[in-house]
């Protein structure tokens, strides 16, 4: 019988610094495994603990993977301040359901990330990118505090030059360095905006990944401009202790983020309380 | 198989055969002193075979709780990355419960919810540790002020889930088996069958039992009569849930409640150089750090979030995913806590904020 507790090795292969407290950490795994964009893994720090994030590379029947991850705790502290190349670490997963890319087929798909939740969603891209030819259009939208702050900067124009592909980017307060869009990332929402990206809102699905605060102002500009709850999908962050849905403290409603998430659906959890914190 | 009966001389002989399968644990009843007063305390005890002659089963639940036979306070669950470690084959070695309730036999069933029915992600630990077990409950004789097994669906006599069942008659005990196990171990003594006065004298004590909970807990059924899971509703406002005021944080009613399962995963170094150690340590929601992210973010952030937080899992959550109140009714949160907070108050407090349709 399996061990849903153990984590299996997987040794880093590359770590790349995206901003001054985000890194990618390319892991190699030891045995090749199957996920889909929105699932996540639990990434242990020997001795130290767990904690979950969900791959930033592509999905698939994969032998490697990226994920990217923000100096902001215990684990995070150890792996940013201490890992290296060639170290071993440990990954337990893909846990969760993953986003529903399926119901996105002939639709436009608006990808809003904030901060480090581009990281995610970056999954989610290249999901999408892999079926440009079965979605109407994908329009990425990504807020960050300053372009320093900018994770996979080096990609925007390749992603931009994609057919059926735009890719729109906003910081929060003015920067000399700065000729773009200044804003919260919710200003890409606005109904000028939108029009101007020319998005059919009635024949979209909008996905969004970032701190549980820009969700939630996301989501009611989303409201206000015209979606409906079905039409949003929240990678929601609780606590994800366990991955399996037994230690029962990420829940939101009746739901377990990390068995029935981390992605929900607006309208499956809206009514709940507590949403957004 | 038939109820038969077991004079009271012949229990030693049926504690006999349980050491035969394994370690007995059970209820026991002792004697407590301290400089102000001596009471009697039932606790879960292992028995020692060459002292068993005097054992008599308690007519009533244990102060702590049988939850730790198949989820310990604190057990290792990994180790890595040499994983030539923990056995989690099926367990050979069995542990016999004794004297359990029927709301500690609910509880297993609830328990068995999330580690063992969830197909999708079967704890192999608590599975070895739960099939590990034999169950001999007894009916309740008395209940307390704080029991109210019967405001959660339940009674305070067992129907299933046991291997054998006691119910104290005169002279003895009924005797009857609820699994394959239980016949094989009532046919080993050679018992007679039981009389029909004396079960109707079982199910006449039974109803005592039975309709003295019902007195004492009449006051607060009307909380209890919705069919279905407390509603959403119930949680949206702080109003109706101003008991929880007095709430010290102390997790003493997560920790005696058979069902509050709640753990987190814990590492450490190991004893060898570059070996580590996963352990599952019970957990409470009611510590301020239980839903704390890193980066600071907390849903449940205040003293009320806790609070209300162990009523949502218990009588919403629960019952959305598994058609199922997670409360027993034994009232052992109610005999420990601090704060005099009493659960079936909290819940007509609660229900009573919900705007009937």
């Amino acid at each position: 019988m399996e061990n849903i507790y153990y984590p299996r090795q997987a040794k880093l292969k590359n770590i790349k610094e995206e901003t001054p407290n985000i890194k990618t950490y390319r892991f190699k795994l030891d045995k090749k495994l199957k996920f889909k964009a929105g699932q996540f893994m639990q990434v242990t720090v020997p001795g130290v603990g767990e904690a979950p994030f969900t791959p930033s590379s592509a999905p698939g029947d994969v032998s490697e993977m990226e994920i990217s991850i923000m100096k902001t705790g215990k684990v995070t502290d150890k792996l940013h301040d201490e890992a290296k190349v060639g170290d071993t670490l440990a990954l337990r997963g893909p846990f969760g359901k993953g986003y529903p890319i399926d119901k996105f087929k002939g639709k436009e798909v608006l990808v809003v990330g904030g901060g480090v939740g581009l990281a995610p969603l970056r999954s989610l891209i290249y999901a999408l990118f892999d079926r440009l030819e079965k979605v109407k259009k994908v329009h990425i939208c990504y807020g960050a505090k300053s372009p320093a702050d900018q994770c996979f900067k080096d990609e925007y124009r390749e992603w931009e030059n994609k057919e059926k592909v735009s890719v729109n980017i906003t910081i929060d307060k003015p920067h000399p360095e700065w000729k773009g869009d200044v804003g919260l990332v919710t200003s890409l929402l606005e109904k000028d905006y939108l029009n101007k990206m020319k998005v059919d809102i009635a024949n979209s699905y909008v996905v969004s990944c970032g701190p549980e605060v820009m969700l939630k102002f996301v989501t009611f500009k989303l409201l206000d401009v015209g979606f409906k709850p079905e039409q949003i999908y929240l990678s929601m962050n609780r606590r994800m202790n366990c991955g399996v849905g037994k230690c029962a403290r990420c829940n939101i409603g009746p739901y377990y983020l990390c068995k029935d998430g981390p992605d929900m659906c607006y309208a499956d959890i809206k009514d709940y309380p507590n949403v957004f914190g | 198989m038939n109820i038969c009966f077991l004079s009271e001389s012949k229990l030693k002989d049926l504690m006999s055969v349980l050491f035969g399968y394994g370690r007995v644990f059970a209820s026991t009843e002792t004697e407590v002193t301290s400089s102000r007063s001596s009471e009697a305390r039932i606790f879960v005890r292992e028995l020692n075979k060459e002292y068993v002659t005097g054992y008599r089963i308690p007519g009533f639940r244990t102060f702590d709780n049988f939850k730790s036979f198949v989820l310990p306070p604190r057990a290792k669950v990994a180790d890595y990355p040499d994983d030539k470690w923990i056995d989690i084959k099926e367990g050979k070695d069995r542990k016999v419960l004794v004297g359990l309730k029927a709301c500690d036999l609910v509880s297993f069933a609830m328990l068995d919810k999330v580690f063992l029915d969830d197909t999708d992600f079967i704890d192999p630990f608590y599975k070895k540790r739960r099939e590990s077990l034999i169950l001999v409950s007894s009916d309740c004789t008395y209940s307390s002020d704080n029991c109210f097994c019967n405001l959660m669906g339940n009674y305070p006599y067992a129907l299933k889930g046991f291997d054998i069942n006691l119910s104290e008659i005169e002279g003895g005990y009924l005797i009857e088996s609820g699994s394959d196990l239980g016949d094989k171990i009532i046919e080993e003594l050679s018992l007679p069958d039981a009389k029909e006065n004396q079960i109707l004298e079982r199910d006449k004590k039974r109803k005592k039992v039975l309709e003295k909970l019902q007195k004492t807990n009449s006051e607060f059924e009307k909380a209890f009569v919705r069919p279905d899971s407390l509603a959403s509703g119930a949680f949206d406002s702080d109003a109706g849930w101003n008991l929880g005021n007095t709430c010290v944080s102390c997790s003493a009613c997560t920790n005696v409640c058979p069902v509050c399962y709640c753990f987190t995963l814990f590492d450490r170094e190991g004893k060898k150089k570059e070996q580590y150690e996963r352990y599952m340590v019970w957990d409470s929601c009611q510590f301020k750090g239980f839903s704390q992210m890193a980066g600071g973010m907390n849903p449940r952030f205040s003293k009320m979030r806790q609070f209300k937080n162990r009523y949502y899992h218990k009588f919403f959550r629960f019952y959305e995913r598994y058609k199922l109140y997670k409360c027993t009714g034994c009232g052992r949160c109610i005999d420990n806590c601090l704060g005099g907070i009493d659960m079936r108050e909290v819940l007509s407090g609660a229900e009573s904020q919900v705007k009937v349709k």
